[in-house]
């Protein structure tokens, strides 16, 4: 394993779950923003949103680590017109940019919905070209067989479907289990907003949750920047509603079985890949043989894995999962979440050391 | 004189005469003194490319083997690539079609070291920054020959505009162990050694990774 490598093994990983998980994001509310109002979408998906960012700064700090001389850190963008690399670089910071004002105007609630549509899509389509910009720095690489396939934008799109699915499915799971912790009884999250805790509990839960939410939204106007954060932060962190609950197991159905698909493609073409190197050149055959390990092996059984525990045990706990007693399906998204992200850092580390070069 | 040797548009690059290459790497050791480099950055690198085959007639079967050397640094590419990845502008094209690296734009992200097929490019750990040949711009500057060129005591390294030296020496280049000329079209003649295999063929392999 080449240290140099590790960098980049985890900045093209993140970023890619990053760019994944805004997009997923951006097509559950698209398809549930026919059926259902906005502020139970809202409630559904918002934590998932502020999951991103500090992912992908993460990323982006680390991928700093493979430069040598950090002291001309200023240059790297300036070759755009040729260089991939700092077309990439380039996408990731607008990429970052775009989606931290659009995650600052939704917790906030600033601009019209209509503006924050925009802007989302705007984030998300940036989210492609720095997708797309990380394949072309390896598929433009004439002289490296095992790069310059049509199996790299494959491989790093996959990684960005599977790890931003998972990543969605994940910080749902997260957050009903916060959520449920952190408030119990549906009367705690208002113990310390204005409306009256004895009423809340007379009624019936959504409208409780409701009401606690609409107090909330009254406050923001008389109190400063911090009450605003504060009361926000109650407002995403109220229980979750039964409704709410049918609709977080629904979307993980849709994840598992999109997630399942896409590690299954990954199988596949992994095993194309490899036997297409093996019939090419001296060059891609030496790397064929770095990809015939038993690395790569474990690679794939992680995606079998990923792709039986999607598949079945989550689909099937979606459907049958009740809020009460969620604990079971939680803990299976997460460890396939973690088999997955293995799976996909394992992959990275092999695609890196298949780096070897025509020529000498 | 001064000026005609680093011409605007006068495109150099180098020839390199394989039939008369003894493998005494004098250019290398030449152009490792004359830049000071650090230990392991090797601007011009040296390969042994061996290989061969029996011939059967009859009952009668005898080995066909060959050895050559080629002596390859910066190609001076038609289509440096090296140029065209890097992220900073630090690689750059000089007006006579030599490639250098900026070092006060060099960033160290060794990208052009993976683009490369010559491996021109060299990591110079204490700096941080990519280095590579610059066909001797200062000494070109005073009117004399790169020091590899200079330092070859069989005569087979030449240097010039790529055009003059096709004219005089033909247009071979894709020899293994170098790669397909096509993927960035070097400023490099060969003249081909009488067993050189084509870099299509995989004939051979490389006998001395350790010293290039």
């Amino acid at each position: 394993m080449n240290v140099h490598d590790i960098p980049m093994v985890i900045f093209t990983v993140v970023s890619q779950m990053a760019v994944g998980t805004f997009i997923a994001l951006g097509v559950i509310q698209l398809v549930l923003g026919r059926r259902h109002d906005a502020q139970v979408r809202e409630h559904v998906m918002a934590p998932v949103t502020y999951a991103v960012g500090p992912v992908l700064v993460l990323g982006l700090i680390v991928s700093i680590f493979h430069v040598n001389d950090v002291t001309h850190i200023h240059n790297v963008v300036r070759g755009w017109q040729s260089s991939w690399l700092a077309r990439e670089i380039l996408f990731g910071l607008a990429f970052a940019v775009a989606g931290f004002a659009f995650a600052l105007l939704n917790w906030f609630q600033r601009g019209s919905a209509a503006l924050r549509q925009w802007l989302a899509a705007l984030t998300a389509l940036l989210g492609v070209g720095l997708l797309w910009s990380e394949a072309m720095i390896y598929y433009s690489l004439e002289a490296v067989p095992a790069w310059h396939t049509w199996v790299v934008p494959f491989e790093f799109v996959a990684t960005a479907v599977l790890l931003g699915v998972l990543a969605v499915g994940a910080a749902m799971m997260v957050t009903t289990e916060v959520r449920a912790r952190v408030a119990p009884p549906l009367s705690a999250g208002a113990a310390g907003a204005v409306a009256p805790t004895g009423d809340a509990e007379a009624v019936d839960a959504v409208d409780a949750v409701d009401a606690e939410r609409d107090s909330e939204a009254a406050a923001p106007a008389a109190s400063g920047l911090m009450a605003q954060i504060r009361s926000r932060i109650r407002e995403i962190n109220a229980p979750t509603t039964e409704h709410e609950w049918t609709l977080t197991v629904r979307i993980l159905r849709a994840i598992a079985v999109v997630g399942a698909v896409v590690a299954v493609a990954i199988i596949v073409v992994s095993t194309i890949y490899v036997g297409d190197l093996s019939q090419g050149n001296a060059v891609a055959r030496e790397s064929a043989a770095v990809l015939s390990g038993g690395r790569m092996l474990v690679r794939l059984l992680l995606a079998g894995a990923t792709a039986i525990l999607l598949g079945f045990a989550v689909y099937r706990l979606a459907m049958t999962t009740r809020l009460a007693n969620s604990r079971t399906l939680v803990r299976v998204v997460l460890v396939t979440g973690a088999l997955a992200v293995s799976g996909e850092v394992l992959g990275r580390l092999l695609h890196y050391e298949a780096m070897l070069r025509v020529g000498f | 004189m001064s000026d005609t040797l680093i011409e605007p548009g006068a495109d150099y690059g180098f020839m390199f005469d394989q039939s008369v290459c003894t493998g005494c790497k004098a250019c290398q050791v030449a152009c490792i003194d004359k830049h000071d480099l650090p230990l392991g950055v090797m601007w011009r690198r040296v390969p042994e490319y061996t290989g061969g085959s029996w011939q059967i007639d009859g009952n009668t079967a005898t080995p066909q083997i060959f050895t050559y050397y080629t002596s390859i640094a910066c190609n001076h590419c038609e289509n440096p690539v090296c140029v065209e990845v890097c992220p900073t502008t630090a690689m750059t094209r000089r007006d006579d079609g030599t490639v250098f690296v900026d070092q006060s734009k060099c960033v160290g992200c060794r990208y052009c070291e993976w683009a490369c097929a010559y491996s021109a490019p060299q990591f110079d750990a204490d700096s941080g920054h990519m280095t590579k040949c610059d066909l001797c711009y200062d000494y070109r500057s005073d009117g004399l020959d790169p020091a590899c060129v200079s330092a070859c005591p069989s005569r087979a390294l030449d240097w010039g505009p790529i055009a003059e030296l096709r004219e005089r020496y033909g247009d071979a280049s894709g020899i293994a162990p170098l790669p397909d000329p096509s993927i960035t079209e070097p400023h490099l003649v060969v003249r081909p050694h009488r067993d050189a295999q084509a870099w299509d063929r995989a004939t051979g392999h490389i006998t001395n990774p350790g010293e290039i």
